[in-house]
């Protein structure tokens, strides 16, 4: 292991970077954009390097090492350090990979941004530590930092242009809504430290559970908390409001920060906890539940909304939702399985699939926010409705952009394909277990029709179709920025593959624990994938799904043969107004935001102006007012007050007699 | 390599001097600002001297193994003297004194308005803070803890805002009359113990052998009388509007610092003294906690002035303190007393922060406010450095307090933690709120904003210092936390917690 | 010889008369005879105790408080002498600038 040792570099040397940016900045050229790229380059090496050599090195034992951070008492004590198992390992590749193609189509996207460019690339700098400081660190505190400095990044990036009252609005309810989730989280970091005296991965994945139990009830409300700062991240019902808004910052961020990398951390999150998940078979089904939900929930509001960015921002939250819906599904079977070990593989494909697509999204995402960033860099507008025939003016804009949707639709052999067809898979084995898991199947077979046929209609909506008035002046982005493209487009198409690699592919090295904490092998069928899933009947039928939603956008919206404008008359118009609205989540926020919490804090504010300080004003007025009255006794006669004493005096000595103080 | 330097007596020393020799300096007000910014300059050299010279390893009994200890007979016959020595808990806090003291002489470059008083009286707040929080008799103790109240009812009720003598008159008023509930309990606590000593550390080791009704009956003197300091609600009512009128440094020192003592005299001389007491209220220091937070927390959602949401967002944190320490256990109150420090560094910035937006913009109502980024981006940073600090940004040293505030308290009492709790939305949301109508947005119309300008260099200079200090011990809270883990398992030891 | 309860209940009578004009007469000089007429009544116990029990520090007690009691005349007659130049009147119930 000659690179892994140095793992804690991975997030640092964005941070070089970074200073020089800061430093530098003014003087150097694309306001230090080019400090940035080399810095995250450097570290993607790294990164890179470090995976290979883990995956290849065929151990499954973990690489780690930690400093304490903050000793707590004789025994508490908080650490950092970094962690590193296949599953960080392939994080890492595709993180770093990622961060490295988005800053490089940054150079040409923010070229035109002047003085701001700086602070942009000081900003997604930070960002690219945080993320790659989550995938490597070595225990929840760590992590629940780095998660943290993402969210200020997301902040700060979704507020770029923080002069328009949207993005600040956006970039306030981004950071709130996620900021409920990161509470949760804390919640169950705190709830998990306290049960098992410490946080780190290989102590806690290492955890025997016979020798030493631990309160299940006090683990699954942890774990719930913790799949909640998972929710408020990715974006998942009934936290999901946040990411459409979160479209108001440029598209290089939408595509990093809120399609690759940062909404996957939610994710990330569930697959990591997955050896203590196991545990709590209940909280795994919320897992599948609410991801199940918001799959098909946010493709439907992805249906009719006319703008470009927000169109791939609901898709993400519904591709998002089939990840946890992998997981979950995954989780459950092993679960329940009881140490079966035929029901654990299933249940370990399922946790595969998850991380397949997690994999596969985050590069056709990324490539479908680039192509649509590429459009808008061309016409500056972000509704479709003013767009169209763009597919003469910006051939390989159009050309990759067409193979993400190809894939994000699940034609085959794209990558899309594989990984989609993997989950559902997945959830409909699931079923055997729990009967639940079947209604989830058909929720999600049911977002892939919508997903193919929204995705198409702003496929043709954009390229195809006559050119409008913002579409004239329209050319060709930058090298920079195709370059990047073209590049994605490859792993677009590619990473499905690798589901049969050669020496086992993806399964071969993504594997999750059993209820007894070993280690479970996936079936590495190489090849042989492609008879197993040709020969059943489920593969078919998502193909089938698939072909068909492209289809009716085909239909809708390039030949035009069917009339979608009378979805938006008649009675059907409610429907696609609820839509538009989003569920009436956006006024929900608002109305528990500046109603409830505001209105209550309004009621304190004057509860303790009347009633709090009214009671220390009206008390230092009764002694202001009583000294009025007392004063009156200061008459200023000399003889009052010999009288007055004279007389006290003589009681005095009166009642000193009487009981007999003077004998 | 300090044996023999009456280190802690320097401390309190050099900026005594120093305030003579400001107010006797002459007319020339660049001279008196000079000068006070030279001894608290030396002070807060001393005072990381005596940071970096501290044992760390030295361990004992909480309330009776001081460093630096020095004695020096005052008045015999009523068993007065001068002791003074400091432990995990108050070491730190010297430091903060000096550090702050001297960063917000330095932020009050530009005051023109009788210069040479308002040095003079910065630098007696000092020596009573100091006084404070290295005093081991209770008669000194007391005597220092009035000191302060002095300069800063002058600073309020001289340099403060149009509503100076009120905010100035109801600051002394409430604050003294909680000194003499104090100082009735010190008075019962010396005739109980019957020692014919003002020293602490006797009283204490007769303390815990104080009937329990006693205990529980002084405790609450004490608590009360320290209580309003810190201030818990509902008797918090001074500091909205001492810190809306008082100059900025003033407000930095009030929330810095004089906060801070009450939070320390809790932890000092209420819990080791009275551990019964202590023990026999835990319920009432958890409720008026949460009060606090929540309470703070809220009132500072509902604020226009920038500078009143701060101060009910200071209620609201340091009823994080009193959560800490209501845990009774090693962790709860050394988190408190991490956060009393974490606090100090984070609201000076803050309150910087809003004197730099009225100063430059002229009000500090945030209606009026907006877009102020484009214009004063250094200010904006500054800005979200503080608030992020403040609402708990990991990275940064709120969060490693609170953090294990929270920690503690699920420790004691689970689920019950999530009723503070809620208290961080709270926090996230009226900072997060108060940014997007101060510094983003368009640029206002509402005020003219022709002639706005970016920070001077003496209030960048404290800013960047305090940023720095927020940043490097948030990333390694250790330096600071060290120092007060011993001595806060010392104090749960007497409380009989672990 | 003369019982010792006399002198006292002397003392005593002139004590009460002078305490009651102190309390009751309008005009500054007359209060301020009446506490001379108190003062020797002090005077007179001294002396009376003195001599019945052979203990001279009483009569030396007298001696004092007689010298006392003529400065204290002087001070009182200045001041009244001032009252009658700026106020006009030395009636006490007409000094009472020092209430409220």
């Amino acid at each position: 292991m000659v690179y892994a040792e140095y793992a804690w570099l991975i997030p640092i040397l964005p941070i070089i970077g970074l200073l020089l940016v800061a430093l530098l900045g003014k003087k150097t050229p694309e306001g230090g954009g080019y400090f940035a790229v080399g810095g995250i380059a450097a570290s993607c090496f790294l990164g890179v390097m470090v995976a290979l050599e883990y995956l290849t090195g065929g151990s499954s034992e973990p690489v780690s090492g930690t400093m304490t951070w903050l000793q707590l008492n004789s025994t508490l004590k908080l650490e950092m350090g970094y962690y590193i198992d296949s599953l960080s390992a392939v994080m890492l590749i595709v993180v770093t990979i990622l961060c490295t193609l988005i800053l490089v189509y940054s150079l040409g996207y923010m070229h035109e941004e002047g003085e701001r460019k700086r602070r942009y690339y000081v900003e997604i700098s930070l960002f690219v530590v945080g993320m790659e400081g989550l995938v490597v660190a070595s225990n929840y505190l760590e992590m629940f930092v780095f998660w943290e400095i993402m969210g200020l990044c997301s902040y700060l990036l979704i507020g770029f242009w923080y002069y328009k009252p949207s993005a600040a609005a956006a970039a306030k309810k981004a950071f709130l809504v996620t900021r409920i989730g990161d509470i949760l989280f804390m919640i169950g970091i705190i709830s998990i430290f306290a049960s098992f005296g410490t946080l780190n991965y290989r102590d806690l994945f290492t955890h025997n559970f016979i020798a030493q139990p631990v309160d299940m009830t006090l683990l699954g409300v942890g774990l719930f908390c913790v799949f909640g700062g998972a929710v408020g991240k990715s974006a998942q019902f009934p936290l999901h409001d946040w990411l459409p808004d979160a479209m108001e910052g440029p598209t290089t961020v939408s595509a990093l920060i809120h399609a690759a990398t940062m909404v996957k951390a939610g994710v990330y999150l569930v697959a990591r906890s997955f050896p203590l998940m196991v545990h709590t078979p209940d909280v795994l089904l919320i897992v599948a539940a609410i991801g199940g939900f918001t799959a098909l929930f946010a493709a439907t509001m992805a249906l009719n909304n006319p703008n470009i960015k927000r169109v791939l921002a609901y898709s993400t939250i519904s591709q998002l939702g089939y990840m946890f819906l992998a997981l979950g599904a995954g989780g459950y079977m092993i679960a329940t399985a009881n140490l079966s070990e035929a029901a654990a593989e299933m249940g370990n494909a399922g946790y595969m699939a998850g991380m397949f697509h997690l994999l596969n999204h985050a590069f056709f995402k990324a490539l479908l926010f680039l192509s649509a960033g590429a459009v808008i860099h061309a016409v500056h507008t972000e509704d479709m409705r003013l767009m169209g025939g763009l597919s003469k003016k910006l051939k390989i804009t159009s050309f990759v952009m067409l193979i993400g949707a190809l894939s994000i639709a699940g034609i085959p052999p794209l990558s899309g394909f594989w990984s989609k067809d993997e989950v559902l898979a997945a959830v409909y084995n699931a079923g055997s277990a729990n009967i639940w898991f079947y209604l989830l199947y058909i929720m999600g077979i049911v977002t892939a029709f919508l997903t193919a046929f929204y995705m198409f209609r702003l496929w043709f909506m954009t390229f195809k179709g006559e050119g409008k008035e913002a579409t004239q002046h329209a050319h060709e982005a930058p090298r920079s920025m195709t370059v990047p493209l073209i590049i994605l487009a490859i792993f677009a198409f590619g990473t499905g593959f690798i589901l049969m690699g050669p020496d086992g592919g993806l399964p071969a090295v993504i594997r999750t624990v059993n209820l007894d904490g070993h280690l479970i092998a996936g079936e590495t069928l190489g090849l042989g994938w492609i008879e197993k899933l040709f020969t059943e009947w489920q593969t078919w039928l998502s193909i089938v799904v698939a072909f068909s939603g492209v289809g009716l956008a085909y239909m809708a919206y390039f030949k035009k043969s069917i009339s979608v404008d009378r979805f938006a008359t008649g009675g059907s118009k409610k429907v696609y107004d609820l839509l538009l609205a989003r569920y009436g989540f956006p006024r929900a926020y608002d109305w528990v935001g500046m109603k409830v919490v505001y209105g209550f804090s309004r009621a304190i504010d004057f509860f303790d102006r009347t009633v709090i300080d009214g009671v220390v004003n009206v008390i230092s007025r009764f002694a202001v007012s009583g000294s009025g009255v007392l004063r009156k006794v200061q008459t200023g006669v000399v003889q009052t007050y010999a009288i007055v004493i004279v007389s006290a005096l003589s009681v005095i000595l009166i009642l000193m007699y009487l009981l007999g103080g003077l004998r | 390599m300090l044996e023999g330097i009456p280190i802690l007596t320097l401390l309190i020393l050099l900026p005594l001097i120093g305030a003579i020799v400001t107010l006797l300096s002459g007319k020339d007000p660049k001279v008196a600002k000079s000068l006070a910014l030279v001894f608290s300059g030396i002070t807060l050299i001393v005072s990381l001297v005596l940071l970096l010279s501290f044992n760390l390893s030295a361990g004992g009994i909480f309330g009776q193994n001081y460093q630096f200890t020095e004695q020096y007979q005052w008045a015999k016959s009523l068993g007065i003297s001068w002791i003074v020595g400091v432990d995990g808990i108050s070491a730190p806090m010297v430091f903060l004194t000096a550090l702050l003291c001297f960063l917000a002489i330095l932020f009050s470059w530009d005051v023109k308005d009788r210069t040479k008083q308002y040095m003079g009286l910065m630098l007696v707040l000092e020596v009573g803070v100091m006084g404070v929080f290295m005093s081991l008799d209770y008669f000194m103790f007391y005597v220092f803890w009035e000191i302060v109240l002095i300069p800063m009812f002058f600073l309020i009720g001289i340099w403060g805002g149009p509503r100076r003598e009120y905010a100035a008159i109801k600051f002394f008023i409430y604050t003294h009359i909680a000194s003499l509930v104090m100082l009735l309990a010190i008075f019962a606590m010396y005739f109980q113990a019957n020692l014919g000593t003002f020293d602490m550390r006797a009283i204490q080791a007769a303390g815990s052998l104080f009937p329990n009704g006693f205990q529980m009956g002084i405790f609450l003197a004490l608590f009360f009388g320290f209580g309003v300091k810190m201030p818990i609600v509902p008797f918090h009512t001074w500091l909205p509007d001492a810190h809306v009128e008082a100059p900025t440094a003033g407000s930095v020192l009030l929330a810095g610092l004089l906060l801070k003592m009450g939070a320390y005299g809790i932890i000092r001389i209420a819990m080791p003294t009275l551990p019964q007491g202590a023990s026999g209220w835990q319920w009432l220091l958890l409720c008026i906690a949460i009060l606090s937070i929540l309470y703070g927390a809220f009132a500072s959602l509902a604020q226009k002035d920038l500078k009143k949401m701060v101060a009910f967002s200071s209620i609201s944190h340091m009823g994080m303190v009193l959560l800490g320490l209501a845990t009774l256990g090693t962790i709860g109150i050394a988190a408190g007393s991490f956060q009393m420090f974490s606090h100090g560094l984070i609201t000076a910035v803050l309150f910087m922060v809003c004197g730099v937006v009225q100063h430059k913009a002229g009000t500090r109502e945030m209606t009026k406010l907006g877009g102020l980024a484009a214009k004063a981006p250094w200010l904006a940073t500054f800005m979200m450095i503080g608030f992020m600090a403040s609402l708990g940004l990991p990275g940064l040293v709120g969060f490693a307090a609170e953090f294990t505030i929270f920690f503690a308290t699920w420790q004691t009492w689970n689920y019950l933690l999530l009723i503070p709790i809620i208290s961080v939305a709270i926090t996230a949301a009226y900072y997060i709120w108060a940014m997007q109508r101060t510094i983003f947005g368009p640029l206002t119309d509402k005020i003219d904003v022709s002639h706005l300008r970016d920070v001077n260099w003496f209030e960048a200079a404290p800013l960047a210092a305090l940023c720095a200090a927020i940043i490097l011990f948030g990333l390694y809270p250790s330096l600071i936390f060290d120092f007060m883990r011993p001595a806060a398992s010392g104090l749960a030891g007497l409380l009989g917690v672990i | 010889m003369i019982p010792q309860e006399y002198f006292l209940a002397l003392a005593s009578i002139l004590f009460v008369i002078g305490a009651y004009g102190v309390l009751t007469r309008k005009n500054a000089i007359v209060v301020l005879m009446c506490i001379e007429l108190m003062l020797n009544a002090a005077n007179i116990n001294f002396v009376t105790f003195a001599a019945f029990r052979n203990d001279p520090t009483g009569q030396v007690f007298a001696l004092f408080s007689i010298a006392i009691a003529a400065a204290e005349v002087a001070v009182g007659l200045a001041i009244l002498l001032n009252l009658q130049k700026t106020q006009d009147t030395i009636n006490l119930e007409d000094i009472k600038l020092l209430r409220w």
